[in-house]
């Protein structure tokens, strides 16, 4: 019986039953995400204390190598620094008299109010995706820790993306600037909508498409445009560009050009997770 | 069993490698792609059998957190390592061309494939710039990588060969004769 079993195990054998088993993850990936579901469990345990590990290293070989170049920049900054403090206590003074302005204006301007009231949660960024096709990447703060699936993510002020997975440790973020990426966006200061793209060939310029602008609204170069109100997932009013070069489309009854996004999406070390869902 | 063992805890630093210092090792967005060398390479040092198992568990890492097609990559890789598992022990270890052939061999066609599932069934026709783009850097850097990794994993394929110990005996046996 024994020795059966073994001349079955050929290579051939062992081939055609992976193929199979391949296939069957393949086609139940379609449907359902329960068999991947515990496995994800499982490895998520072990490699994130590991990845959140080597980010602390790697913050900590950076820092090292940053404070052993900057000692002696450091020691010539400080004098000229010394002459700036006395310039700066005086300007200071006349800024404290503009914030309490800023303040009063805040409160009329409801929108900015708005977005700085949102509660959030910062998160480290600890992996990309396996291949380079696409931008999502992965942050050390999972259900545990309150996050759910389409909470809006944020950097710098800017927009980033949308949480598309959790798990207890870790979620995953689509990037705005990823491929076949769509969120609803408006111009701030008209409210008209567009839908801004993401595009894998513009991924060199930094840039993001936004398209279907109406013909007649006029948009000039470094408007800014927000989320936009008729979006379900996006919460409003949060910045992710400023509008470059659009032009009316061969069809004329459209517009659409380029956006630079408010964030730098080469260097994310840190996002913040708006804890707030759009009902 | 320990050589079982040993590859799985290889795939997991090799997935570590490609997802958590790839932002710093990549040149350009691109970064190399750590877990396909490792079908090829177990495929053509230890056979056929550890090729397949080795390409099974390292395309169930690479599809589990980020692919919607759970288990292509993996079918994928499983037999990269079969068809590289015809060339093992056909060769010296020190002829590193082959194996660096079937690496780029096998990059490039998963990089092909993965451009037709993901952008040539959406309408993007524009190969050329994918292939500047993405496949080739990717092939380059994975070819410089593979021959970086090549003896240390040949070393823990001959450390953990199964029935290695018993061959020495073997050959002491004959002396005595």
């Amino acid at each position: 019986m024994r020795k059966n079993i073994s001349s079955l195990m050929t290579s051939k054998n062992i081939l055609i039953a992976l193929t199979v088993l391949c296939c069957f993850f393949i086609g139940t990936s379609f449907f359902t995400d329960t068999l991947t579901k515990p496995l994800k469990k499982c490895v998520s345990m072990v490699v994130v204390p590991v990845q959140k590990g080597m980010n602390n290293i790697g913050f900590w070989v950076y820092d090292k190598y940053q404070t052993l170049q900057e000692i002696s920049v450091v020691l010539d900054e400080n004098k000229n620094l010394q002459s700036q403090v006395d310039e700066l206590t005086e300007e200071n003074n006349q800024l404290k008299q503009d914030s309490y302005e800023l303040n009063r204006l805040r409160d009329l301007y409801e929108l900015d109010q708005q977005y700085a009231g949102y509660s959030k949660v910062g998160a480290r960024v600890i992996e990309v995706t396996t291949d380079n096709w696409h931008s999502s990447f992965k942050i050390d703060k999972g259900t545990d820790d309150g996050l759910k699936v389409d909470m809006n993510v944020i950097a710098s002020g800017g927009l980033v993306g949308i949480i598309s997975e959790t798990g207890s440790n870790y979620s995953i973020v689509k990037t705005i600037t990823e491929n076949n990426s769509n969120v609803s966006g408006m111009l701030i200061d008209t409210n008209e909508t567009c839908i801004v793209q993401g595009d894998i060939e513009l991924m060199d310029t930094g840039m993001i498409r936004v398209a279907h602008f109406k013909s007649d609204v006029i948009v000039r170069n470094g408007d800014k445009v927000v989320t936009s109100n008729i979006s379900d997932k996006y919460l409003q009013g949060i910045l992710i560009g400023y509008v470059k070069d659009v032009k009316l489309d061969s069809n004329n009854l459209t517009q659409s050009g380029y956006i630079v996004p408010a964030v730098d999406f080469n260097n994310l070390q840190e996002v913040l997770v708006i804890t707030q869902l759009k009902e | 069993m320990k050589r079982k063992i040993t590859e799985l805890i290889i795939i997991l630093f090799f997935y570590l490698m490609q997802v958590s210092a790839a932002r710093v090792i990549s040149i350009a967005n691109i970064s190399p792609n750590w877990l396909i060398i490792l079908p090829v390479f177990f495929g053509f040092f230890c056979g056929k059998n550890d090729g397949m198992f080795v390409g099974f568990f390292s395309g169930i890492m690479y599809d589990l957190f980020y692919s919607g097609l759970f288990g292509f990559t993996a079918l994928v890789f499983i037999y990269i390592g079969y068809f590289s598992g015809f060339f093992y022990q056909k060769y010296e270890v020190r002829e590193i061309l082959i194996p660096l052939a079937l690496v780029i061999t096998a990059d490039f066609g998963y990089g092909f494939i993965s451009y037709i599932g993901n952008f040539l069934l959406h309408n993007r026709l524009n190969v050329g710039f994918f292939m500047s783009r993405f496949i080739l850097p990717e092939v380059v850097y994975t070819a410089l990588v593979s021959l970086l990794i090549y003896h240390p994993v040949h070393y823990f394929c001959t450390i953990t060969e199964p029935g290695r110990e018993r061959k020495k005996k073997g050959k002491i046996d004959e002396g005595n004769i």
